[in-house]
């Protein structure tokens, strides 16, 4: 097995007048685990379905190895789809669901059976051939499909959130069992989810789409210390925001003023003093202690403490703004309900931007 | 039955359960049992009687031709004994034979007022000779060879049988009297009213069986594409506007929809109208297709008033599917073909089989399609065998029997149906 890689050019879908996705271009390359990440009717399974061919764009094309998907049915591609549900066929044992795809390419029963067993043992279900899926566990039935997938040696696997549905554990164990076959078989993976710890942990790169429109495209590490839009900055990860207006710049750096007095934070966007803008800082970079290099200094009153285990969730309140701060729990802290408290982060961990849409709580 | 008691309480509780008690007694299981009962009496009708009186009759009949055979043989033997010749016995014939009768011919002023002028007298006395009934005894020259031993032996086996039918006369003579004694009279459980079945009737019989097999087939042909069509339609408007058109027309009286099909088929309907529209047939010089009272009629008319049936059983299991299963068969390279034969049909398989059932018990016992489509001429239907049984023979016993033999026979239907497709009483049910 072998991945290929996908193109997507100029490609749109417009449901009447209805925009299911902009046009976008895209690359993904072959053997590479891919994701799109984006809240429901962001036009992510559009796309997929686009590249597997059950839906035909309005403009654009797909082109999946130097080979033009246009025209090509979805049962002629070298895709595969796992479904959210998974769509087993219920009806036929676990060793016929994966030869499924090899008995519509007519393979006798012996060639198809013996590569179903081989998949039963790459997914680690050997001796369950003959049971239904119903049968089955859920991260067994889980497997089935990918088993049942890859039986057609596809070169790209598409998933629509096929870990959804699952507690969890077992999600998590999952995560792992789906980055591992990845890697085994090579095979280029897209991966379409609404939830970022997915996306953040499994992928090679990570699309962030809003309303059909692809916002960024970076690795994990990149989507999560330097979103470029507010929508990928508060949709992935937790964020605090102030609002404010641009009053002055220097080395990259704006400087805002906001009802919290002067923040300084990263100028991504470039702004302009006089601009609006807003500042975003994620929880885990404010502290309580001021460190060195830390220019921007608040107060506020304690109003809940959180236990979460690894980390204790601190909820502030600063006048009508409510800020999050998360505090490691390497050493045992007791911080005083109601009592006023000096936040501090630095502004390299800031981040400033021109207003947008934000993700919605 | 807790569930009952606790939503509806005790009172209201009891009244439904005595009220569906008695619809099960009243309504199912007692005119059951009646027509069971029925179905098993066997009541003398005089039939078996009237049977052995014509079996007498016959055999008197056979004896008294060997009686005469018998008494033309004893003549021959008197002759050959007598010795005498049967000569002069043609004497007097002509004068006997009523075609030989001299015509008057009085004046010759008969033959003025012949208008042909054909003198016909003296030919009418030539005929004599002509006629051929003054010849009766022509064969005897033959006889006159026999011997007596050849006579002799062509009379003893004719003896020997009118002994044997005498003696079967007096025994079912005897039979006679005994029967003719209990018409009306007994009545008694026996199967004697299926095995009395005609071989006619055997055949009406089994040609509805296989009649409404293909009223299935041909409904669920029809019906299978649409229910998937209507199931797997994504546009709400679409499922609706064909749930309407199947539904509205049957807010119709099922027998007006057969007339309709009446106006449609008959020789001045409207689709031989139609063909004369284009041109195939001439409607004013009489021509055109009898297309009722043929198996492609009836059954057409039958698969259209019991489509729905086969229709909403289908549609509602094909809806159930989820389909992701069939993108998902589709995606994995199946054919359509495939697809359908592998992951609907096995997931519809409850659904075919109730309106398999529906379909064949419905068009089995039809009775208004064939009498009014068929014209009760053809295909003669055995629902209409079990009216003429009851209302036009005045044999309410065998037409019960007969009831009971097609309730069997869908019964046993429904069972195979079932083990065919796999499918318990609780999938039907659902």
């Amino acid at each position: 097995m072998r991945g290929n890689d996908v193109i997507l050019e100029d490609l749109s879908m417009n449901f009447g007048d209805f925009v299911a996705v902009q046009p976008t271009d895209l690359k993904i390359n072959a053997g590479e685990f891919f994701s799109i990440l984006g809240p429901s009717g962001c036009g992510k399974t559009t796309i997929l379905r686009m590249i597997s061919g059950f839906l035909n764009p309005t403009r654009g094309r797909v082109v999946i190895g130097d080979k033009d998907m246009s025209g090509i049915r979805a049962n002629a591609r070298p895709t595969a789809l796992i479904f959210q549900n998974l769509a087993l066929f219920p009806l036929m044992s676990v060793r016929d669901n994966i030869a499924f795809g090899l008995e519509a390419r007519g393979i006798s029963k012996k060639v198809r059976y013996a590569k179903a067993e081989e998949l039963l043992d790459l997914v680690a279900l050997d001796g369950q051939g003959d049971k239904l899926p119903t049968a089955l566990s859920g991260g067994q039935r889980q497997r089935v499909a990918i088993a049942r997938a890859l039986a057609v040696e596809p070169s790209v696997l598409l998933l629509d959130e096929p870990l959804s549905a699952l507690d969890l554990k077992l999600r998590q164990h999952m995560r792992a069992e789906l980055k591992d076959l990845q890697r085994k078989t090579g095979v280029t993976f897209i991966y379409i989810t609404h939830d970022q710890g997915e996306a953040l942990t499994m992928s090679d790169r990570v699309a962030v789409m809003n309303k059909g429109v692809v916002e960024q495209v970076a690795t994990s590490d990149e989507i999560y210390a330097h979103p470029k839009t507010p929508f990928v900055a508060s949709f992935v990860g937790e964020q605090n925001i102030f609002k404010g207006k641009v009053v002055g710049k220097e080395n990259g750096y704006a400087i805002l003023e906001t009802s919290h007095g002067k923040l300084f934070g990263q100028n991504t966007h470039g702004l302009n003093e006089g601009e609006e803008a807003i500042l975003f800082v994620r929880p885990e970079r404010m502290s309580l202690e001021e460190k060195q290099g830390q220019q921007n200094g608040l107060s506020a009153v304690l109003e809940r403490r959180d236990m979460e285990g690894p980390f204790v969730n601190l909820h502030m309140r600063a006048g009508d703004q409510s800020i999050a701060i998360h505090v490691t729990n390497v050493a045992q802290t007791h911080q005083p309900l109601g009592a006023d408290q000096k936040l501090w982060f630095s502004a390299q961990d800031a981040v400033v931007m021109r207003p947008g849409e934000l993700a919605s709580e | 039955m807790n569930s009952l008691i606790k939503s509806y309480g005790k009172g209201l509780t009891s009244i439904f359960l005595g009220l569906t008690a008695i619809w099960i007694v009243v309504l199912i299981v007692l005119p059951q049992l009646s027509m069971i009962d029925r179905a098993f009496t066997f009541e003398d009708r005089g039939g078996a009687a009237a049977t052995l009186a014509v079996e007498i009759d016959r055999a008197y009949e056979q004896v008294f031709q060997i009686n005469i055979r018998l008494d033309e043989l004893q003549a021959e033997k008197d002759d050959l004994i007598a010795g005498t010749s049967s000569a002069g016995q043609q004497e007097g014939a002509s004068s006997l034979n009523p075609f030989a009768a001299p015509v008057p011919a009085p004046s010759g002023g008969a033959s003025d007022l012949n208008p042909f002028g054909t003198p016909s007298a003296p030919q009418a006395n030539d005929r004599s000779d002509l006629n051929p009934f003054g010849a009766p005894s022509v064969g005897s020259a033959n006889t006159v060879s026999r011997t007596l031993a050849e006579i002799e032996a062509e009379e003893a086996p004719l003896l020997a049988d009118k002994g044997d039918l005498e003696e079967r006369i007096a025994t079912l003579e005897a039979e006679e009297q005994a029967t003719s004694d209990t018409v009306g009279v007994d009545k008694s459980y026996s199967l004697k009213n299926f095995t009395m079945m005609s071989s006619v009737h055997l055949q009406v019989f089994l040609a509805t069986i296989g009649y409404a097999l293909c009223v299935t087939i041909l409904a669920f042909a029809l019906c299978y594409p649409v229910a998937y069509a209507v199931a797997t339609t994504t546009s709400r408007n679409k499922v609706a506007i064909l749930m309407l058109g199947l539904l509205i027309p049957y807010a119709i009286n099922e027998l007006l929809r057969i007339f309709s099909w009446i106006m449609i088929l008959e020789k001045q309907g409207i689709l031989n109208g139609f063909l004369d529209l284009l041109g195939i047939i001439n409607m004013e010089a009489g021509e055109g297709f009898r297309f009722v009272a043929s198996n492609g009629a009836v059954f057409t008319v039958m698969v259209y008033a019991y489509v729905l049936f086969m229709v909403f059983p289908i549609y509602n299991t094909i809806d159930t599917l989820d389909k992701n299963q069939i993108e998902a068969a589709k995606d994995l390279g199946a054919s359509t073909w495939r697809i359908h034969w592998r992951v609907v049909l096995p997931h519809a398989k409850p659904g075919i089989a109730v309106g398999a059932i529906m379909t064949f018990m419905l068009s089995a016992g039809s009775i208004a399609v064939p009498s009014t489509v068929g014209r009760g001429l053809h295909p003669d239907w055995f629902s209409q065998v079990i009216y003429r049984r009851f209302f036009e023979a005045d044999n309410w016993n065998q037409g019960a029997a007969y009831s009971l033999a097609l309730l069997v026979a869908c019964i046993i239907f429904i069972m195979f149906n079932m083990w065919v497709f796999r499918v318990g009483i609780r999938d039907i049910a659902k």
